[in-house]
């Protein structure tokens, strides 16, 4: 019983961090055809990424300017799904992301990416703006500036 | 007067042809299955010089896209080791190119590349692309990112296959669906290649800043 309750209290993940879930494609699909007047950003990252660690400042920053307006960010990381209890959340906990941080736990890319965006060769970072109440979608499958985010957001922000 | 409008038009036809080509974006450009593959010139890690016309006997290249630093590329090699011991003997051997700035990404310079080879014991040629120029005209945006060409007639290499190497990154041994390998031993029989492109995750390519 002890063991139990000690067990499901260490399950409790502080306030302050996020939890994060990891999602099939599915799952992906559900947030990118989100109807809101939102403008949703999604970041394909990874922690063993260099340049998509770069950039995640900026989506830091978004998430923090327009924290009561509709644009909300999401970080989707293609980490393995193993290393989603470690290194993923040790990742968000010690640089405290505040955007909402998922897991896409799929390993065969062929099967998916062309559904998700025909563009997109496969490589990270990649990022897609949508609000799909105003028809509006953008892809950009490279590293962004901080002035290169802040233009999509203004092109787009409702 | 009918005919000095054809220049003109052909003119304007140049122009928007070129303006269509200046807009599209890197990840667009390059090669698609059906294309002639440039051969190219480029240092292997053994200091000699590698070009695809060299191998007179294969029938073609493994083309690789591949870096010392990418982790999907790390969790490739065995495989790409696998895929050249395989396909070397049926004429088709791998070269590997690294292609990333060494200022973007300093483990991948030429005697990191040259240390990482000795430690894998790679059994292919792993090329520096310094200029990028390759790249650039390959088309390659990630690692790892394969193109398998096929050597015509007339000593050039056409695309056959652009992608991935399977459908499992993680873990070989989950692996369902090779994707290389089925268009190699489609090519190789002579069949039509049912999927002559894949796509799969991989890391950015690292661009020498401009």
């Amino acid at each position: 019983m002890l063991g139990a309750a000690m067990l499901l209290a260490s399950m409790a993940a502080p306030a302050s961090a996020q939890s994060i879930k990891a999602i099939k494609f599915d799952g992906l699909q559900q947030l990118r055809n989100q109807p809101h007047d939102t403008l949703y950003v999604v970041n394909f990252w990874a922690t063993w990424c260099k340049p998509c660690i770069k950039e995640l400042p900026y989506f830091e920053a978004v998430t923090e300017k327009y924290k009561n307006q509709p644009v909300k960010v999401i970080l989707v990381s293609m980490d393995a799904v193993e290393d989603l209890d470690t290194r993923v959340k040790n990742f968000v906990q010690k640089r405290n992301l505040k955007s909402k941080v998922v897991l896409l736990d799929e390993v065969d890319a062929n099967a998916w990416i062309d559904k998700l965006e025909p563009k997109w060769s496969g490589a990270i970072p990649a990022t897609m703006v949508f609000n799909n109440k105003r028809k509006q979608y953008e892809f950009v499958e490279s590293e962004l500036s901080a002035e290169q985010l802040n233009a999509l957001i203004l092109k787009y922000k409702p | 007067m009918k005919n000095a409008k054809i220049p003109m038009i052909y003119t304007l036809c140049l122009l928007f042809v070129g303006l269509l080509l200046a807009a599209v974006p890197r990840s667009e450009s390059g090669y698609a299955v059906g294309d002639t593959a440039r051969d190219f010139k480029l240092k292997n890690v053994d200091g000699k010089m590698v070009s695809m016309a060299d191998q007179k006997n294969a029938k073609g290249f493994i083309v690789t896209f591949t870096c010392n630093t990418c982790p999907y590329a790390v969790a490739y090699e065995d495989r790409i080791i696998a895929l050249h011991n395989k396909y070397a003997p049926k004429g088709y051997p791998v070269i590997a190119i690294n292609p990333n700035d060494v200022k973007a990404s300093p483990k991948d310079s030429y005697s990191d590349m040259q240390q990482r080879a000795k430690d894998k014991k790679f059994p292919f040629a792993y090329v520096y692309d310094q200029t990028q120029e390759i790249t650039k005209a390959y088309g390659a945006t990630r690692t790892p990112h394969l193109y398998i060409v096929e050597k015509q007639k007339d000593g050039t290499f056409k695309v056959a296959y652009i992608g991935a190497i399977d459908d499992n990154y993680k873990d070989a041994s989950k692996v369902e669906k090779k994707y290389a390998e089925a268009a190699l031993d489609e090519l190789i029989t002579g069949k039509q290649i049912a999927q002559p492109t894949t796509k799969a995750i991989g890391c950015t390519i690292k661009w020498k800043q401009s």
